[in-house]
């Protein structure tokens, strides 16, 4: 028997789950929720990423709800506003400055009709990874104070596929190089379903 | 041509996995190695026109490899089965064929690929160069350095035959 005949038959042996095809399958009906995050305007003018934390929420009144947001590595207590189909998000920064940043989105039913996304569901988005474009060209994903630098693995059409481990188990991202990110808890989402129109 | 997502695991799943495995030697990051090569291959895959089967197939491992080494060096992994224990569940079909398993997946990284691509595949030199987008002498000299430690390893139980 030649080497070949030998290793062939040796790692034939090795067979894909089924489960690989199924969860392909159901990503393909997996309701997407389509996030946008708006540009908000605070008194520094700069654009910051925050992480919330769900476990910790009062309620202020009305539509505002008292949270806890990730900011720099610290828990940082902060109002979300919701309105309509977006949110805003207040803190004051180390610098005693009030800061703001805002977002927005709706779920995407399997019929094709778009509904507001609830506040739970803001809230479960506001505690997902984050995906942070720093100044030097670096791309970094950020969850719950932890980091992974992300840079160097865009494929050819700017597409990056990162499974980031959760609270709640293993998280699917897939990023589009400076044009948005989608993630879900089955398998990753198609980047020709989000931000088609960037 | 245009090869739906089934049937593309039904052929090809186990090569996928299977290289896959070759690069992390891990059984769930293989798998989940297969479930992304068919998001890719249905996300992006769709708009390509793929001139042979073997211009896909080579298409499939190559991002299976190189998804399978994203997933390698991730910052963020889940709790494994190492690759030991899986390979008691294995069904060889002869006592020696856990001895060469074991001794391949004892090699460097670079070497367990290119051996892979060369006796199950059966890819040539510049093919595997292709697939890796590695210089043609650089594979030469894995797959040589690979066939020397595994015949250290196996001694008799690897032919000096290619």
């Amino acid at each position: 028997m030649t080497n070949k005949q030998r290793y062939q038959r040796t790692f034939s042996v090795l067979h894909a789950s089924e489960d690989c095809l199924m969860e392909v399958k159901a990503m393909k009906h997996t309701k997407k929720i389509n996030i946008s995050r708006l540009a908000a305007v605070c008194a520094a003018a700069v654009m910051v990423m925050a992480l919330a934390c769900a476990a910790y929420a009062a309620d202020v009144g009305g539509i505002q709800r008292s949270v806890q947001l990730w900011i720099n590595g610290d828990q940082t207590d902060a109002v979300l506003d919701i309105r309509g189909i977006g949110y805003t998000v207040t803190y004051q920064g180390e610098d005693g400055e009030s800061h703001e940043f805002g977002g927005g989105g709706v779920v995407i039913n399997d019929d094709g009709s778009e509904r507001p996304l609830t506040e739970s569901e803001i809230m479960e988005h506001l505690d997902l990874p984050e995906v942070d474009y720093r100044a030097d060209g670096s791309v970094w994903v950020r969850y719950h104070g932890e980091e992974t630098e992300i840079t160097d693995r865009f494929d050819a059409d700017g597409i990056c596929y990162v499974q980031v481990m959760t609270d709640n188990g293993a998280l699917y991202l897939t990023v589009k190089y400076d044009g948005g990110h989608a993630s879900s808890p089955h398998s990753y989402v198609s980047p020709k379903s989000f931000n088609t129109g960037a | 041509m245009r090869a739906s997502v089934d049937e593309v695991f039904q052929k090809y799943g186990d090569r996928i996995f299977s290289a896959a495995f070759s690069v992390c030697r891990n059984r769930a990051d293989a798998d989940d190695v297969v479930q992304d090569t068919l998001i890719r291959y249905y996300s992006v895959g769709a708009g390509k026109d793929f001139e042979s089967e073997a211009h896909l197939k080579a298409w499939l491992l190559r991002v299976a490899i190189n998804r399978a080494k994203d997933m390698a060096s991730s910052f963020w992994r889940k709790q494994k089965v190492e690759w030991e224990e899986y390979m008691d569940e294995l069904p060889f079909a002869e006592p020696e064929d856990s001895g060469l398993f074991e001794a391949v997946m004892g090699l460097p990284e670079k070497y367990r690929t290119v051996i892979h691509l060369f006796y199950y595949e059966e890819y040539t030199v510049e093919e595997i160069a292709h697939i890796l987008r590695r210089p043609g002498g650089t594979v030469k000299s894995q797959l040589n350095r690979g066939r020397t430690l595994l015949k250290n390893i196996l001694q008799e139980g690897w032919n000096d035959d290619e």
